[in-house]
C-alpha cells in the first residue's frame, strides 16, 4: 500500500479525489470484491452526480444572469416538467434497480469460512470455526484467506458497535440481544486495518482491528499454527503472569490462564497490534498498556499496573511478547 | 366608500388600536404575548443556541486538527458532539422555523397575531428553559454524551450512562411538547386566520409550507415521545423495553428514533426552502412560475419523508428486501425535491433577476445544497451506505444539505425579513463578507471530509492515529470550519450592532408582492391597519393601492370599539369570514405556567420527586387559571359589525371554533404517540417467537373488557350531554359530565388493576413493560379527561358554560372521542391479542 | 362555516400520497415479519404476489384519484397560473396539484415495488 502523497489544499476536485483514496483503512482502494463494486459504484455516482451539479448551477446562473431575454412562462413550466421532474425520476429508477441488483450478490449465502466476531467494550473477540475440528479463539485481529467468501456471525454482550473493514467491504452492526451477519469476499493479500464505527462509548475511536488477506496456503498453516498452545508456558514469564491475577480476565493456552473475560493472548506476539489497534506491537508497547491501561484507553474494563515494579513489567512484556 | 378618509376619525382609531395592542413597559414587557414580540424572542434564542453549538463544533474541530491530539479529554469530546447534534436539530434548527413563522406567519395572512398567543408565549419559555437547562448541563460536565441519537444500551445502561442522558430525555421532551404546541398553533392559523377571499389556491407558498411542515411536526414529534417516555421509564424504574437480556430490544429506539429522525430533516429542510419562494419571486419581480409544484413537491416531500426512517438503519442486518423499500422511497423523495429547485429556476427564468445580498444567500444555498443532495441519493442506496454509514461522508452529506438546505436560505430570509422585522436594512458590504467567508469556510471544511469519510474515518471519534491518510484532509477541514466562523462573527456583528447605525428601511424595500410588506412600519403594534380583501397570489402588485386602503381602515376591523384584541376567522378553502375571535391579552400566566412545568421535568431528572410532583401539580393549577381566565370568553355581545357592512359573530364552538381545530389536531397528535406504543407492542410481537411469553399471567381478559364497557359508558354520556347542553337542559347535562367522570375513572382503575391484580412485573419483561405501559398512558387520559369534566362543570356552576357558549364541553367532548378510541386499543391490544396468538 | 365538500377536497389532495404510505407500510410489514418469523431460508415468492397484488390495487387507486383530479384540472379550457378569486380557478388549482401528487405516487409506488421483483429471499 502506498501512502498519501500530499497535495496542495486548493487542488482541484479531481486532483483531491485521485491522490485521497488510498490508505489502509480506504473504501476507495479496495482489497476484496466488496470493496470494488461498492467503490466502482461510488467513482459512476460521482461522475454522474458532477455532471448535474455542473447542469443545475449553470442553469440557475444563467437564469439569474440580468440583461438577457424572458422566457416564456409556458417554456419555464416544461423546464420544471422535464429537468425537475421527469429527468430525476428516470435517472433515480436507473440508480435504484442498479443499486437493487447488486445487493444479493453483496450478500451471499454460502460460504468456505465462518468466523465469530464479539464485540466488547473496546476490543475485538474472533473465533474461527473450522470444520470437525474445534474452533480457535483470537482477538483484535482477523486473518483472511484471499479468494474465499467469508462469512462473519457478528454479536455484543454489552453496547452496539459496528463491524468495519473499508478496504473489504461494507460494515455491519453488532448488536446486544441479536445475531447479524456480514459477508466479505477479500482478494487482495496484505495487512489492513478496520474499525468501530458504531459510537459506543469513551474509547470508541480507539476501538480498531487489524486484517490480513494472506494467499490461502499461509493462512492454513497460520490457522493450524493459531489453534497451538502458547510457545513458552513455563518459566519466570507465565509466573509473573499469574502472580499478578492476569488469568482472572485472560486465556493463554497451555498455562493455568484460561478466563474469558478480556481478549486471548495465546499467540500475542505474532499480532500486528496491542490493545485493538492503538500501539504497534513490541515489548515496550506491551508494557506500557499493561502499566496505563485505562488512561491509553479511557473506561476500559483492564485496570492499570503502574505499581508493578519495571523488571515485573519487563518480565511480563517480554514473555506475552514472544508468543508468536 | 368616501374617498377622502376622514383624518379625526382615522386617529380615533388608530389611537384605540395602539391602546389595545400596546407591548408593556417596564418589567411588564416579558409578560407580551403578541407574534411580534414572542417572535423576535424566539429568533434570537435560537440563535444564540446556534452561536452556542458552533462553538462546540469549533472546539471540536480544533481537537481534530492532528493526529493523536489532547486539546480536549474523549469525555468532553463525546459530550461536545452529542450537545452539538442535539442543540442544532432541537434548539436551533426547528425552533427557528417556528420562530419565523411566528413573527412572519401573521402579517403574511393579514392577520393581528396567531389564534392562540399565550400558547406561542408558553411554548417560547418552555423553549427557553429547557434549551438553557440542556446547554449550561456542559458547564457541569454533565451533559449527555451518547450521541444525539441516544442508542441503548449505551445510554440505558447505568454503567455506560449518566445523568446526562436524563438531561437529554426530560430536557427535549418538555421542548418537544413546546413544539407540537407551536405546530398545533400555526396549522390553525394558515388554515383558518386568512384573510378574507385570499382561498386556497392564493395562500402565500410560505403558508402552504408551514401547514405542511407543522403536519409533519404532529406526525413525526409524537414518536419520539413515546420512545423517551419507554426510555425514561427504563432508565427510571428498570423496565426493559430495550434490555435483551428480558425481552427487550435496542433496535425498537432507533425505529422509534428515526421515524421521528427522518422527517425531522424534511421538517427543518422545507421551511428554509419556503423562505426561497418568498425571496425568488421577489427578486425574479414576477410571480412564481409553478405554484401548483410546489405544492405537489411540498406535500409529496411531506409523505415520502415518512418512508425513509430505516436507512438510517441499514447496517443493524436488516433483510436487504426491507433494506430495498427504504432505498426506494429515500430516492423517490429526491424527485419533489429536483422539482422545488427547476421551480425557482424557472421562476427566474421567466422574470428579471435582481441580484441583491438575499439572491446571493440563495445561489449559494442552491449550489451547496444540490451537492448535498447528489450526496444523498447515493447514500440512500444501501449497497453505498454499507461503506459511507457513520463514516466521515455522512457527516459531510448531512452538512451540505443541512447548511445548504437550510442554513443558507435562512440567512437569506434573515436579510430579506429584517427591515420587515427591524425597519432597518443590514449592510450589504458585510453580507457579503459574511457570505464569501461562510461560503468558502464551508466548502473548505465539508468537501474533504467526503474523502476523510471514503478513507476509512469513522464518525464520532476524539482522535485518529496518523499516517492513514487523514491527516492533511482534517487539517484542512479544522482551517476551513473556522474561516466559516469568521463569516458568522461577521453576520453577527451585521445583526447586533445598533439600530440607528442601520439606514431605516424604506417601505416594502425589495418591491415584494405579499402581504407582510403592507404595513411597512413595524413600530406599530397592530399587525395590519385593517384586514382587506385578497383577490391576488401577490396582492400588492395586483390590487392596485392595496397598502394605503389597508392604512385608510377601509377593510375590516380598523378599530377596537370595545378595547379588545380580534382577528378574523375565515372559512379553510375559500377564506369565507366566519367569526371575529377575541384573542387574550398579555399576562405572565404562560410563563409561570412553563417555569413550573419545566420545573417539574428538571426536578424528576435530578429524581427529586416531591418537587416534581409539588410543580407539576402548581404548574396543572396555572394552566387552569390560564384556561379560566383567557379561554371560551363570554362575549359582551352575540357579533359585531366588522367592517364593510359584514356582521359577524364573535362566539363560535365546535367545528367552526378554533380551539375545536386546536383540540382536533393536538389529539391526532397524541394519538400518534399513542400509536408509536401499539407499534411497540407488535414491533416485540414481530422479533420475538415468545410474545406473550408463555409464564406471562396477564393482564387477562375481564378487567380490559370493562374497561372498554365503562370507556364506552362515559364516551356516551359525554355525546349526551352535549346534545342535552345544546338543547337547553343545562343542568341535566352537568348531572351527565359528573356520572361520565365516574364511569371514566372506574375505567381507568380498571385498566390498570388489569395488569395489577394478575401479577405482571414491569420489570420482569418486556411483555409486562409494554402492557403496563399501554396502560399507565391510557389511564393518565382517562385522568385528564376527568380533570376537563371537573373543569366542565365548575365552569357550568360558575354560569360561564351555557346552552349557546359550550366551547369547553364542545371541545371535552371531542377530547373523549379519542380518549375513547385510546381506552378500546388498550382493552383490545393487551386483552385480546394474547388471546389471537394463543397465549396469554 | 367549513362544508363538508369543501373539506373533502383537501382530504382528495392527499388521498395519493396517502395510497402510497399505505402501499409502503403493507411492502414492508409483510416482509419484515415473514422475515423475523421464518428467518434467513425464508422464501418471499408469496410475499413477492402479495406485494405484486397491492401495488396494482394502489397503482389503480392512484390512477382512479389522478383521473378524477384531471377532469377538476381541465387543462384545455384554461392553462395555469389558477390565481383568479374566483371557484373554477380555486377547482383547478386543487386539480393540477392532486393530479401532479397523482403521478408522483404512482412513481413511488413502483419504486417501492422494485425491490420485491430484485430480492426473492430474506438474507
Amino acid at each position: 500500500m502506498s501512502r498519501a502523497r500530499p497535495f496542495p489544499a486548493a487542488a482541484t476536485l479531481g486532483i483531491l479525489a485521485l491522490s485521497a483514496c488510498t490508505g489502509p483503512q480506504s473504501a476507495l482502494d479496495p482489497a476484496g470484491e466488496d470493496a470494488a463494486e461498492i467503490a466502482g459504484l461510488f467513482w459512476q455516482m460521482l461522475a454522474g452526480a458532477a455532471v448535474i451539479w455542473c447542469l443545475v448551477l449553470g442553469g440557475s446562473v444563467l437564469a439569474s444572469w440580468r440583461g438577457r431575454s424572458l422566457w416564456q412562462v409556458a417554456t419555464a413550466l416544461k423546464v420544471i416538467l422535464w429537468a425537475g421532474a421527469v429527468f430525476p425520476t428516470v435517472v433515480l429508477a436507473g440508480l435504484l434497480i442498479h443499486g437493487l441488483r447488486l445487493m444479493p450478490g453483496l450478500r451471499a449465502t454460502e460460504s468456505d469460512l465462518r468466523i465469530e466476531v464479539v464485540g466488547e467494550r473496546f476490543w475485538w473477540r474472533v473465533i474461527y470455526h473450522r470444520d470437525g475440528a474445534p474452533p480457535v479463539t483470537s482477538a483484535n485481529e482477523i486473518r483472511l484467506p484471499a479468494g474465499a467468501t467469508v462469512e462473519f456471525i457478528l454479536s455484543s454482550p454489552d453496547v452496539i458497535h459496528s463491524f468495519w473493514i473499508p478496504p473489504l467491504g461494507g460494515k455491519t452492526d453488532l448488536i446486544p440481544g441479536r445475531t447479524t451477519r456480514q459477508v466479505l469476499r477479500p482478494t487482495k493479500p496484505g495487512v489492513y486495518r478496520g474499525a468501530c464505527a458504531e459510537f459506543c462509548g469513551a474509547s470508541h475511536a480507539l476501538m480498531a482491528l487489524t486484517a490480513e488477506v494472506m494467499t490461502p496456503d499461509d493462512f492454513a498453516r497460520w490457522l493450524q499454527a493459531e489453534a497451538g498452545p502458547a510457545a513458552v508456558t513455563a518459566g519466570p514469564g507465565p509466573d509473573a503472569f499469574l502472580r499478578h491475577g492476569c488469568a482472572a480476565c485472560h486465556t493463554v493456552r497451555g498455562t493455568e490462564a484460561n478466563a474469558l473475560v478480556g481478549p486471548d493472548l495465546t499467540h500475542l506476539g505474532s499480532r500486528h497490534t496491542v490493545g485493538a489497534g492503538i500501539l504497534a506491537n513490541s515489548p515496550a508497547a506491551i508494557a506500557r498498556f499493561v502499566a496505563h491501561a485505562d488512561t491509553l484507553k479511557p473506561e476500559i474494563r483492564m485496570p492499570s499496573y503502574a505499581m508493578l515494579p519495571e523488571t515485573e513489567l519487563r518480565l511480563l512484556a517480554d514473555w506475552l511478547a514472544s508468543l508468536r | 366608500m368616501s374617498e377622502a378618509p376622514d383624518q379625526a376619525l382615522l386617529a380615533a382609531q388608530e389611537d384605540r388600536l395602539r391602546r389595545v395592542w400596546e407591548t408593556p413597559g417596564g418589567w411588564r414587557y416579558w409578560s407580551a404575548v403578541n407574534n411580534t414580540e414572542v417572535g423576535v424572542w424566539y429568533t434570537a434564542t435560537s440563535f444564540f443556541f446556534f452561536l452556542f453549538a458552533g462553538v462546540l463544533a469549533l472546539i471540536m474541530r480544533g481537537q481534530l486538527a492532528v493526529p493523536d491530539n489532547d486539546l480536549v479529554s474523549p469525555g468532553l469530546y463525546n459530550q461536545l458532539f452529542t450537545l452539538h447534534g442535539t442543540m442544532m436539530m432541537f434548539l436551533f434548527a426547528v425552533p427557528i422555523f417556528e420562530a419565523v413563522a411566528i413573527l412572519i406567519l401573521p402579517q403574511m395572512l393579514a392577520a393581528r397575531d396567531l389564534p392562540f398567543p399565550r400558547l406561542s408565549a408558553f411554548g417560547y419559555w418552555c423553549f427557553l428553559i429547557g434549551g438553557v437547562f440542556v446547554a449550561g448541563s456542559i458547564f457541569f460536565n454533565a451533559a449527555p454524551d451518547g450521541g444525539w441519537f441516544m442508542y441503548p444500551p449505551l445510554t440505558t445502561d447505568p454503567e455506560f450512562s449518566g445523568i446526562g442522558a436524563d438531561i437529554w430525555l426530560l430536557g427535549l421532551s418538555f421542548i418537544e411538547v413546546a413544539s407540537i404546541a407551536a405546530a398545533v398553533e400555526l396549522i390553525v392559523g394558515v388554515l383558518k386566520c386568512r384573510p378574507p377571499g385570499m382561498r386556497i389556491n392564493l395562500i402565500p407558498l410560505y403558508c402552504w409550507y408551514v401547514l405542511i411542515v407543522a403536519g409533519m411536526i404532529l406526525f413525526a414529534f409524537p414518536p419520539l415521545i413515546a420512545g423517551d417516555i419507554l426510555f425514561e421509564m427504563e432508565r427510571l424504574f428498570n423496565w426493559p423495553f430495550f434490555d435483551p437480556s428480558r425481552g427487550g430490544d435496542p433496535i425498537l429506539w432507533q425505529h422509534l428514533f428515526w421515524i421521528f429522525g427522518h422527517p425531522e430533516v424534511y421538517i427543518i429542510f422545507l421551511p428554509s426552502i419556503a423562505l426561497l419562494a418568498m425571496i425568488v419571486p421577489t427578486f425574479a419581480q414576477r410571480p412564481i412560475v409553478g405554484y401548483g409544484w410546489i405544492v405537489l413537491a411540498a406535500v409529496g416531500t411531506g409523505f415520502l419523508s415518512f418512508g425513509l426512517w430505516a436507512h438510517h438503519m441499514f447496517t443493524t442486518g436488516l433483510p436487504i428486501v426491507s433494506q430495498g423499500f427504504f432505498s426506494a422511497a429515500s430516492e423517490a423523495v429526491a424527485i419533489p425535491t429536483g422539482v422545488q429547485i427547476f421551480v425557482f429556476v424557472a421562476t427566474m427564468l421567466a422574470g428579471r433577476v435582481v441580484f441583491a445580498i438575499p439572491m446571493l444567500y440563495a445561489t449559494g444555498a442552491l449550489a451547496i445544497f444540490v451537492f448535498g443532495g447528489l450526496t444523498g441519493v447515493m447514500v440512500a442506496l444501501a449497497p453505498f451506505d454499507w461503506q459511507a454509514h457513520d463514516s466521515y461522508f455522512v457527516v459531510a452529506h448531512l452538512h451540505y444539505t443541512l447548511i445548504g438546505g437550510m442554513f443558507f436560505p435562512l440567512i437569506a430570509g434573515v436579510y430579506y425579513f429584517y427591515p420587515f422585522v427591524m425597519g432597518r436594512m443590514l449592510s450589504d458590504r458585510l453580507g457579503k463578507w459574511a457570505f464569501w467567508l461562510m461560503f468558502t469556510g464551508f466548502n473548505i471544511a465539508f468537501l474533504p471530509m467526503h474523502f476523510t469519510g471514503l478513507r476509512g474515518m469513522p464518525r464520532r471519534v476524539f482522535t485518529y492515529p496518523e499516517g492513514l491518510g487523514f491527516d492533511l484532509l482534517n487539517l484542512v477541514s479544522t482551517l476551513g470550519a473556522f474561516v466559516m466562523a469568521a463569516g458568522v462573527l461577521v453576520l453577527t456583528w451585521d445583526l447586533v450592532r445598533p439600530l440607528n447605525w442601520k439606514p431605516k428601511a424604506p417601505k416594502n424595500p425589495w418591491n415584494a408582492g405579499t402581504l407582510e410588506w403592507a404595513e411597512g412600519d413595524p413600530e406599530s403594534p397592530w399587525g395590519i391597519r385593517s384586514v382587506p380583501i385578497i383577490e391576488s397570489r401577490y396582492p400588492l402588485w395586483d390590487q392596485p393601492d392595496l397598502a394605503r386602503k389597508i392604512h385608510e381602515g377601509r377593510f375590516f376591523l380598523p378599530d377596537a370599539e370595545e378595547g379588545k384584541r380580534e382577528t378574523m376567522v375565515t372559512t379553510v378553502l375559500d377564506a369565507e369570514p366566519l367569526q371575529v375571535l377575541r384573542l387574550p391579552g398579555n399576562s405572565f400566566l404562560p410563563m409561570l405556567a412553563a417555569v413550573f412545568v419545566g420545573g417539574s421535568f428538571i426536578a424528576a431528572t435530578f429524581h427529586w420527586w416531591v418537587t416534581t410532583i409539588l410543580s407539576g401539580v402548581i404548574g396543572i393549577g396555572v394552566i387552569m387559571v390560564w384556561l379560566w381566565t383567557g379561554t371560551s370568553m363570554i362575549p359582551e355581545k352575540r357579533e359585531k359589525n366588522a367592517g364593510l357592512g359584514t356582521v359577524l359573530p364573535l362566539y363560535a364552538s365546535g367545528p367552526s371554533s378554533v380551539g375545536w381545530w386546536a383540540m382536533f389536531i393536538t389529539m391526532v397528535g397524541d394519538g400518534t404517540a399513542f400509536g408509536s406504543l401499539v407499534f411497540s407492542y407488535f414491533f416485540y410481537w414481530t422479533i420475538r417467537p415468545d410474545f406473550p411469553p408463555p409464564d406471562a399471567t396477564g393482564p387477562g381478559q375481564f378487567y380490559p373488557t370493562l374497561a372498554a364497557i365503562l370507556a364506552l359508558l362515559a364516551w356516551g354520556l359525554m355525546l349526551l350531554a352535549r346534545t342535552r347542553n345544546r338543547a337547553g337542559h343545562e343542568l341535566k347535562a352537568l348531572f351527565m359530565v359528573m356520572g361520565s367522570a365516574f364511569a371514566a375513572l372506574g375505567s381507568g382503575a380498571a385498566i390498570l388493576w388489569a395488569p395489577y391484580v394478575t401479577g405482571l412485573e414491569p420489570t420482569r419483561d418486556s411483555y409486562d413493560a409494554t402492557v403496563w405501559v399501554l396502560a399507565i398512558w391510557t389511564a393518565v387520559h382517562l385522568g385528564v379527561g376527568v380533570l376537563m369534566q371537573g373543569y366542565c362543570v365548575a365552569r357550568g356552576l360558575a354560569g360561564k358554560l351555557s346552552a349557546r357558549h359550550d366551547i369547553d364541553l364542545q371541545n371535552v367532548t371531542l377530547y373523549w372521542h379519542f380518549a375513547t378510541i385510546t381506552a378500546l386499543t388498550t382493552a383490545l391490544v393487551t386483552g385480546l391479542f394474547p388471546l389471537a396468538v394463543g397465549g396469554g | 362555516m367549513l362544508r363538508f365538500g369543501d373539506k373533502a377536497n383537501l382530504w382528495f389532495l392527499i388521498a395519493p400520497p396517502t395510497i402510497w404510505a399505505l402501499h409502503f407500510l403493507f411492502c414492508y410489514v409483510t416482509a419484515a415479519v415473514i422475515c423475523a418469523k421464518s428467518g434467513l431460508s425464508a422464501d418471499l415468492r408469496p410475499i413477492q404476489i402479495a406485494i405484486g397484488a397491492a401495488t396494482v390495487v394502489a397503482a389503480l387507486l392512484i390512477v382512479a384519484a389522478g383521473w378524477k383530479a384531471y377532469r377538476h384540472w381541465r387543462p384545455s379550457s384554461e392553462l395555469p397560473p389558477y390565481d383568479d378569486p374566483s371557484d373554477d380557478d380555486r377547482e383547478q388549482f386543487l386539480g393540477i396539484s392532486t393530479f401532479l401528487l397523482s403521478c408522483l405516487s404512482l412513481v413511488g409506488v413502483v419504486f417501492v415495488a422494485l425491490p420485491a421483483l430484485f430480492i426473492a429471499d430474506c438474507r
